[in-house]
């Protein structure tokens, strides 16, 4: 029986475990017909996931939600799976990289893309701050980089495929050139990730975004500075009187 | 191939003489004992086992509840691990060996015989498998990957919301009220989905304690110690009954001591006033509770330095020097007052009076620019900085810069000390003093002396720069 994974096939978190799949050779189903929004607010799919998140595995013993815990789970089908490293320390390490992915480099990422894509409020404040982790957080990893070609070992290890499509969000969303380019040796690392057969296939080509999705419109509530002096006195006059 | 050990070379030779082959056996043997035996002590085997007698080290202040995980899960696996010793947090992590451990400066750390891990839920489970089959990871692959699943959710779905509420408000990161609406929204949801599950099970996964109850504890703590009150986490009595079970596992208490739920929200922090350090104990002060409480919470996000209560000290060394004909409350007087001819009236008065012997004139230049990238962030540091001088008031006087339109943006200053050194006890006190490179200004040198008034005058632009911003510490 193969596993059924719920998201739609593009869902970043959904890719994790479908290129860990790849790698592993597990087969991995994607939920046919499944409607973000819609199909995961269902009784049947809270049951599994109280939280009513994507993406969700189901699994002969149960189902399973989190999506790097998912891609794990995946990986650890495969007895002795190279994407777990072949001793303690590199299993150590894989982790370490795995939680600097989530923590550090997909909470920035995400901070900074949903905003500007119009899924949540815009802050410059915000923003400013999550570019700023964003950058100091390339920086360590761009260091580390420098002399590694994966994340640990000499070979693609787990954290290299969350690492990845965690970057892949950015890339393709709000990472342009321009800002990428301070961080050559992450730009080498992602594009022979994605790059990589077992990559491709789930991700399809890849293309860097040109430039940073304009600001959305501010909320009716402020066009104070568009308006005339005359406008805006009639209206002090009009709330004094409310 | 050669054996480390003993220095033997072992070659597989070619026999057809039966006493050859018997040699050639013994050979294989001796070498299969060797291999062997260095194959024991390789760190890098897969059985995995108990650490070694030596205690692993892990690298973080007195209590941070991310080094609580790696504590307790220590605790259940049988493996030593202790506290460095001398961390002092946002100096110790900024030194060249701790980022070459971890490049991004964060706490905490492990160091291992193998190599130093970074991220306090990689720490904890590398420490629980360091005993074999550790009932900390389950009995099977789906409890592995519930225990997986729980991890995650405690990081991102509770840790996250929590300190998105907490750090704010405890003066970590700065208050945007729509970010705390959210955070709480967000929170309330998590809890919500935790308490539907916690109500069907005691623990998160299988019917004992595994790691993924010990690292979604350690992330409830922050919350239960510090914001949540009773009549927020009444709303979740399946996520309070398993909080209060799991805090009171002897495990546990030996690492956290005894849990005390908040007795009240911390308040939105002012943006203008400095802390009152000399104060008594107002329960409304948000920053004196974190001073008094002897576990404090670290962040591992936007700003890692920390308030500290400086200590009145009873006679300060400085009072018994000899006299000086300058007196440092006329100048601030002079300095607050002149408020035109700033240059001609204040800058010339501060010559007039000033005098080498009594006093001393110093340069400093924060070590770390290149974490200056965000404008408040370095603002709130320069001012952090000036209120841990407090202490000095009576024998200061400062100016300091944030200087450049864009990050990074460079930090300096320039101090005025009683006496002809930095004082000792600002030295000891003030741990910022060790962030900065501190140069005596040489006043007979006409560059330097005209340094020092540009400074005082907030000249602009400064050194070919624009000000961001400038505070003064009178």
């Amino acid at each position: 029986m193969a596993l059924v994974l719920h998201a739609t096939r593009t869902n970043k978190n959904a890719i994790k475990a479908l290129v860990a799949a790849e790698y592993s050779g597990v087969r991995i189903e994607v939920s046919k017909n499944f409607q973000m929004g819609v199909s995961n607010k269902t009784p049947e799919f809270i049951k599994m996931n109280p939280l009513g998140k994507v993406p969700l595995l189901e699994t002969h013993d149960g189902p399973i939600f989190e999506s790097n815990a998912i891609a794990r789970y995946v990986t650890r089908l495969k007895a002795d799976n190279p994407l777990y490293g072949s001793s303690l320390i590199e299993f150590g390490f894989i982790e370490q990289w795995i939680d600097f992915a989530t923590m550090e480099i997909d909470t920035w990422i995400a901070e900074w893309f949903y905003p500007r894509h119009g899924f949540k409020p815009y802050y410059a404040v915000a923003e400013e701050g999550a570019v700023s982790c964003l950058k100091r957080a390339l920086g360590a990893l761009n260091t580390h980089l420098a002399a590694n070609t994966y994340l640990v070992g000499h070979s693609v290890t787990l954290a290299d495929i969350i690492m990845t499509c965690n970057l892949y969000l950015g890339f393709i969303g709000v990472m342009t050139k321009s800002f990428t380019a301070e961080f050559p040796h992450v730009e080498r690392y992602f594009w022979t990730m994605v790059n990589q057969p077992n990559f491709h296939k789930v991700l399809g080509d890849v293309k860097q975004v040109d430039s940073l999705p304009p600001l959305p419109p501010l909320p009716k509530q402020e066009p104070v500075k568009l308006k005339k002096e005359e406008e805006q006195v009639a209206e002090k006059v009009m709330e004094r009187e409310r | 191939m050669e054996s480390e050990e003993g220095g033997m070379t072992v070659r597989v030779r070619e026999s057809r003489d039966s006493v050859r082959s018997v040699a050639m056996l013994f050979d294989m043997v001796f070498f299969l004992l060797c291999f062997g035996f260095l194959w024991r002590i390789d760190l890098g085997s897969k059985r995995s086992r108990v650490a070694d007698s030596m205690a692993l080290v892990l690298h973080a202040g007195n209590g941070n509840k991310n080094a609580f995980k790696t504590l307790i899960t220590a605790e259940y696996s049988g493996v030593q691990v202790e506290l460095a010793k001398n961390f002092v947090m946002g100096v110790t992590n900024k030194s060249p060996e701790f980022l070459k451990m971890n490049p991004i400066g964060k706490v905490p750390v492990l160091e291992t015989p193998d190599g130093p891990i970074f991220e306090s839920n990689a720490i904890a489970r590398y420490v629980a498998r360091l005993k074999a089959d550790n009932p900390l990871y389950g009995n099977s692959l789906i409890d592995y990957g519930h225990i997986e699943q729980w991890i995650d959710f405690a990081s991102m779905e509770i840790d996250a919301n929590i300190g998105r509420w907490a750090y704010p408000r405890l003066g970590y990161m700065p208050y945007i009220a729509v970010g705390e609406e959210a955070a709480i929204s967000s929170l309330k949801r998590a809890l919500g989905a935790l308490s539907i599950h916690l109500a069907s099970n005691t623990f998160l996964v299988g019917h004992s304690v595994t790691l993924a109850d010990i690292i979604m504890t350690c992330n409830l703590y922050i919350g239960f110690s510090w914001i949540f009150l009773k009549t927020f986490t009444s709303e979740f009595p399946h996520v309070e009954r398993y909080f209060w079970t799991m805090v009171n596992q002897p495990n546990f208490r030996k690492v956290l001591g005894e849990v005390k739920q908040a007795e009240s929200v911390p308040p939105v922090p002012s943006q203008k006033k400095p802390a009152q350090a000399k104060e008594p104990a107002k329960p409304k002060e948000a920053k004196k509770e974190t001073k008094q409480e002897p576990a404090k919470p670290k962040v591992e996000q936007v700003i890692e330095e920390e308030e500290e209560a400086p200590k009145p000290k009873a006679k300060n060394p400085l009072d018994l020097l000899p006299p000086s004909k300058m007196i440092l409350d006329d100048w601030k007087r002079l300095y607050s007052n002149t408020k035109t001819n700033f240059r001609e009236v204040a800058i010339k008065g501060f010559w007039d009076m000033y005098d080498p012997e009594g006093y001393s004139l110093w340069f400093c230049d924060y070590k770390y620019n290149d974490e200056n990238t965000v404008s408040f962030v370095t603002m709130n540091k320069v001012g952090g900085f000036l209120q841990r001088m407090d202490l000095a008031r009576k024998y200061a006087f400062g100016k300091m810069l944030v200087i450049g339109s864009e990050p990074p943006f460079k930090v300096k200053g320039l101090w005025l000390f009683r006496g002809t050194e930095i004082p000792k006890f600002v030295l000891d006190e003030v741990y910022d003093m060790e962030l900065y490179e501190w140069t005596k200004a040489d006043i007979s040198d006409e560059a330097q002396k005209e340094r020092v008034s540009a400074m005082i005058e907030d000249q602009e632009p400064f050194e070919g720069e624009a000000l961001l911003d400038a505070k003064c510490f009178k």
